[in-house]
């Protein structure tokens, strides 16, 4: 009931927001770990200090399953759901490492990073850059002549924060995060696949838009591409 | 209860505008309207006895010697229970007890 | 410019604006604040944040900010920098001759609820320690004073009696006089997230805010009543759930002192709190008074939390003691869900309360004239203190104007443009001889200054907030003061001056030296907030590490009984006629804060550069106004120009608007009516007119103003 909001942890990301059900018990890389009834492998994961990597799913937000970056193997189950909206199980046997998930996640980071800005990734500390670094991810196979967003207009309206798309993975998590934390649904995704965008209320400017500057989709964005302005001297452009 | 001892208490100078005094006395009257008599006059009595600088009680006690125009009468009667210490309540200066 | 610059530090500390507190982990580069990240363990805000307290931190930082003490003998003479010992020579020399020609009585102190509980026990301990009487007072004067006394009748404890999440569990949420998601955004967040799994909403606003409809967010019943019949309204609802027996009577009679609720129902029960003879008078239907009444009575879990526009009438007392009568009649108090809640405007509103900077209490609510309390002040302090109560803001403010009261010392306030009825705080303020200042920037009131001691921000110091939800955080310093002193230091120095010897290594002993004397903060320690994130009061022997909910077994009043007032509706003297035929009404916006001291110097003026008014389509058409007209508005105490918006959020009949700009003085309209038991003024009921002009007098400086706001 608030257990979503009062078990949030200052230094760790648990990756999907805490519960407060009757204890489960479960391993995670052979390691036994008991959390609550209704969290997700992810938070297992963490809670027993086995952290999967992961894109879109933050423990303020509602898991949602869209990075693919979290996927696990679960013995006794096909396939590799994502361990975000995975729920746990009694007894269950969870695997975050293993060949095919190495293989796995490299493929969908790799297409991350074909549509990021080239120069812009070293010196990063966005949640993206460190999930690279951890992965080890420094290239990747698609080349560089295809489809990609890197003329996408910054937009500075805002005094405050600037949105570049050119960094957006469109995780949704600012979307997310002004419905579900803030309740003021500035946010919505315009287009499909690979037109998706991040808009703010009828693709407006932030400061014309419904956004009411509560910074939580700011703090949501794990690339970057949302971000502070007082974190930078001088103008924003790119290298 | 101890004196203070204001090198102005009882100067001529009054604290502050009469009127001023005048209506507040008159508000805190009318919330106590629908108190009985007696309790009324206590309510208004504790009242003017927790939360105002004697000055202004002195200021009141005064107009109210002078005849008291002005004043609702049960905020006279509540006013001039401040004379007689007998209803001092020692540690209580809430609303009026039932 | 690729990648943004990683902060070098962090600290975790309390942001300065509202009343609910939020934690934040200021990040640093150098001696620069480079971001404000909300603390996801902050227990009032859980790692959200609004506009304010996430980014309009950059005052500190602005051109304006005096960064050396200031003296002048006269008010017409320019302002004279002078080292800190020089100022407080100046102030102390003064404040003595004053004394020693006007009595000791002549000289009062205030506090601002923008100080730390240390800072604003300190002012209190000057004023009756070494000034030598209790004129000492603060802010929560002109907003939550009916708070502490409304409440404290009724439920024996003058602050809220939940925590924040204690919503996540309510069936039913009824809002009265506050807009949460504009004056207290981040528990508006948690109140929507409730509603939205399904909790039903009674607003009861003339106005129809942000709260009362937005994205996924509906209220059930809106009493848009008119301003004033706040108490009307209330013993309305109250009258239907005496006369439907709606009301708890197993908890009544378990908890409450059962003879004075037959008297209240004998009042509210009679036919003319009916709503059908309420509703024409408070301008609302009759079906939706009984939906309300209904709707909270049912739960089975109701809460209420309401804000100024339940307080700052002249029944504002009575408009809170109608609040904790519905509460204790439908046992809506004393466990998780319930309860009745003021939403605290400022910062530390409640630890203005709590520590005593009052004119008849000391810290804990406990009476200047007990006898053994103050004599466990006096015995800590080494001084023999008053035993009558002093005076109250206004009071000095009409005492200084019959020249009785010739000195104050002001912190972090800015009277001139916060307290009503402006011209008269302007004649008490030329009327002193010595008015001493102690903020960030100069102001208003510094116009009628003659010392100026430059404060310290919140970020420039340490100590400890109380919030709306009696919750105790640490303020830690980010950067060194910027003036040199930390408010609380330049309070003792003062002190010092005037020829009190103390000396504090930390005001973490300030802390202590409150909890030795405060039986509600006894168990609070630097210590214990630094181990525990915050704790909320009572902190003692018994709860160690605080209380979350109040009233679980009994209520703190001396006989452990809740008691019900009876709470006669008595229509405010300010009347319409001919001549003022609308009433004004006035409130916040979510991207200003208060009189915009701090908002102002920030790029939030970009969303709010100039103080607007809201006025029906109705009155606009049969005053010839269109949008974006000047205006003057006029009241029987003065007038002022703005520009119009036309505007369905007020009904016919009502204006409003905001006080967040010092060049569109609104408060040179409203009225000098104030509370009857605590003064608080009525800012929120004033009969006014409004005519069409075209051009403003003095356009010029009015731009100017507006650019300078929007740099």
């Amino acid at each position: 009931m608030w257990h979503e909001v009062r078990g949030l942890k200052d230094d760790v990301d648990l990756g999907t927001p805490p519960r407060d059900g009757p204890p489960v018990s479960l391993e995670i890389d052979g390691q036994p770990v008991t959390v609550p009834a209704g969290s997700s492998v992810m938070l297992a994961a963490a809670t027993a200090g086995r952290a999967i990597p992961k894109l879109c799913a933050t423990d303020m937000l509602e898991a949602f399953g869209s990075c693919r970056v979290c996927l696990i193997e679960i013995e006794g189950r096909n396939g590799f759901p994502a361990s975000c909206t995975t729920p746990v199980a009694e007894g269950m046997k969870v695997k975050t490492r293993s060949e095919a998930l190495t293989r796995l996640r490299k493929g969908v980071l790799g297409l991350y990073l074909s549509d990021f800005p080239r120069n812009e990734i070293p010196g990063g500390w966005s949640e993206f850059h460190e999930t690279l670094k951890a992965e080890g991810i420094t290239s990747h196979p698609y080349g560089e002549g295809g489809a990609n967003h890197f003329d996408a207009r910054v937009d500075d309206s805002n005094p405050y924060f600037l949105f570049d798309p050119t960094k957006c993975i469109v995780c949704s998590r600012c979307v997310r995060a002004c419905a579900e934390v803030q309740g003021t649904f500035a946010l919505t995704i315009d287009g499909r696949g690979f037109e998706s965008k991040v808009v703010a209320s009828q693709n407006q400017p932030f400061l014309q838009s419904e956004c009411v500057s509560c910074g939580a989709c700011v703090q949501a964005c794990p690339s970057h591409a949302l971000v502070e302005k007082s974190l930078f001297d001088g103008e924003y452009k790119h290298a | 209860m101890a004196q203070t001892n204001s090198p102005t208490q009882g100067a001529e100078m009054p604290v502050m505008a009469l009127d001023r005094i005048l209506s507040m006395a008159n508000q805190i009257g009318d919330f106590f309207a629908p108190y009985p008599p007696e309790r009324r006059a206590e309510g208004i009595r504790n009242h003017l006895r927790t939360y105002w600088d004697p000055r202004m009680r002195d200021q009141l006690l005064q107009h109210i010697a002078a005849g008291g125009a002005g004043l609702a009468a049960p905020v006279i009667a509540g006013a001039k229970l401040l004379q007689d210490e007998a209803h001092a309540k020692p540690g209580y200066y809430g609303p009026p007890k039932a | 410019m690729p990648n943004p610059i990683k902060p070098e530090k962090s600290v975790v500390t309390t942001c300065a604006y509202c009343g609910v507190g939020c934690g934040f982990k200021a990040e640093t580069r150098g001696e620069k604040i480079v971001r404000m990240i909300p603390w996801k363990e902050g227990k009032a805000n859980h790692g959200h944040s609004c506009i304010k307290g996430r980014f309009a931190y950059d005052y500190y930082n602005a051109p304006d900010r005096v960064l050396t003490p200031l003296i002048r003998a006269s008010i017409d003479d320019p302002w004279k920098s002078v080292s800190w010992e020089e100022a407080f020579a100046y102030a102390a020399g003064e404040f003595k001759r004053i004394q020693a020609k006007f009595g000791v009585k002549s000289i009062g102190a205030v506090s601002s609820s923008r100080c730390t509980n240390e800072e604003i026990f300190l002012t209190q301990k000057l004023a009756r320690a070494v000034l030598g009487n209790n004129n000492i007072d603060n802010c929560a004067r002109i907003c939550h004073s009916p708070t502490q006394f409304g409440l404290t009748q009724t439920i024996g404890a003058g602050a809220a009696s939940q925590h924040f999440d204690s919503i996540l569990q309510a069936d039913v949420i009824m809002i009265v006089g506050a807009n949460p998601t504009e004056g207290h955004p981040v528990f508006g967040s948690l109140m929507k997230r409730r509603i939205r799994e399904g909790a039903r909403l009674i607003v009861i606003d003339p106005r129809k805010t942000e709260t009362v409809e937005s994205a996924h967010c509906k209220a059930d019943v809106h009493l848009a009543i008119r301003p004033g019949t706040n108490v009307a309204i209330l013993d309305s609802i109250a009258h239907v759930i005496v006369r439907e027996k709606l009301y708890n009577e197993a908890f009544v009679h378990a908890r409450c002192e059962v003879a004075e609720f037959e008297n209240w129902k004998a009042l509210v029960g009679d036919d003319k709190y009916a709503p059908e003879v309420i509703g024409p008078i408070a301008n609302v239907d009759p079906a939706d008074i009984r939906r309300a009444a209904r709707l909270y009575a049912g739960g089975p879990n109701s809460t209420i939390y309401y804000g100024l526009g339940v307080t700052e009438h002249s029944q504002g007392s009575t408009g809170v003691m109608c609040l904790g009568n519905l509460g204790l009649s439908c046992g809506m108090l004393g466990r998780e869900g319930v309860g009745v809640n003021p939403l605290r405007g400022q910062g530390n509103v409640q630890g203005g309360s709590c520590l005593g900077s009052w004119p008849h209490v000391f810290s804990g609510y406990r009476f200047v004239t007990d006898h053994a309390t103050r004599s466990s002040f006096e015995a800590e302090w080494g001084v023999t203190l008053d035993a009558e109560p002093g005076l109250r803001l206004p009071n000095m403010l009409d005492a200084a104007v019959a020249g009785s009261f010739k000195g104050m010392y002001i912190m972090g306030e800015d009277p001139v443009q916060s307290d009503p009825n402006q011209h008269h705080v302007i004649a008490a303020m030329k009327n002193m001889e010595c008015v001493v200042l102690h903020d960030l920037f100069l102001n208003e009131t510094s116009k009628y200054a003659h010392v100026f001691f430059p404060g310290s921000s919140s970020l420039e110091k340490d100590g400890t907030f109380t919030n709306a939800e009696r919750r105790v955080s640490r303020v830690r310093k980010v950067i060194e003061p910027l003036a040199g002193l930390q408010d609380w230091e330049i309070t003792v120095k003062f002190m010092n001056a005037l020829g009190y010897e103390l000396s504090y290594d930390n005001p973490g002993e300030v802390l202590d030296e409150i909890a030795r004397l405060s039986p509600n903060y006894s168990g609070m320690s630097f210590a214990l907030i630094d181990q525990i994130g915050s704790a909320q009061w009572p902190c003692n022997k018994d709860a160690p590490q605080g209380t979350e909910v109040l009233h679980r077994e009994k209520f703190p009043r001396a006989n452990g009984l809740g008691t019900f007032m009876l709470t006669d509706y008595v229509p405010t003297a300010e009347r319409t006629s001919d001549r003022f035929p609308l009433l004004l009404t006035t409130g916040r916006i979510l991207t200003q804060y208060n009189v915009g001291t701090q908002t102002r110097r920030t790029p939030n003026s970009v969303w709010h550069p100039e103080d607007v008014l809201e006025i029906n389509e109705q009155d606009a058409i049969a005053r010839g106004l269109q949008d974006g007209d000047w205006v003057q508005m006029s009241s029987r105490f003065g007038q002022i120009q703005l520009r119009a918006r036309i505007s369905e959020r007020v009904n016919p009949g009502v204006v409003y608007t905001t006080f967040h700009h010092a060049k569109s003085k609104a408060n040179a309209v409203t009225s000098d009516l104030s509370d009857w038991a605590t003064n608080c003024p009525e800012y929120k009921v004033t009969a006014v007119d409004v005519v069409r002009i075209r051009v403003p007098t003095g356009t010029a400086s009015l731009e100017a103003a507006r650019l300078e706001a929007a740099e």
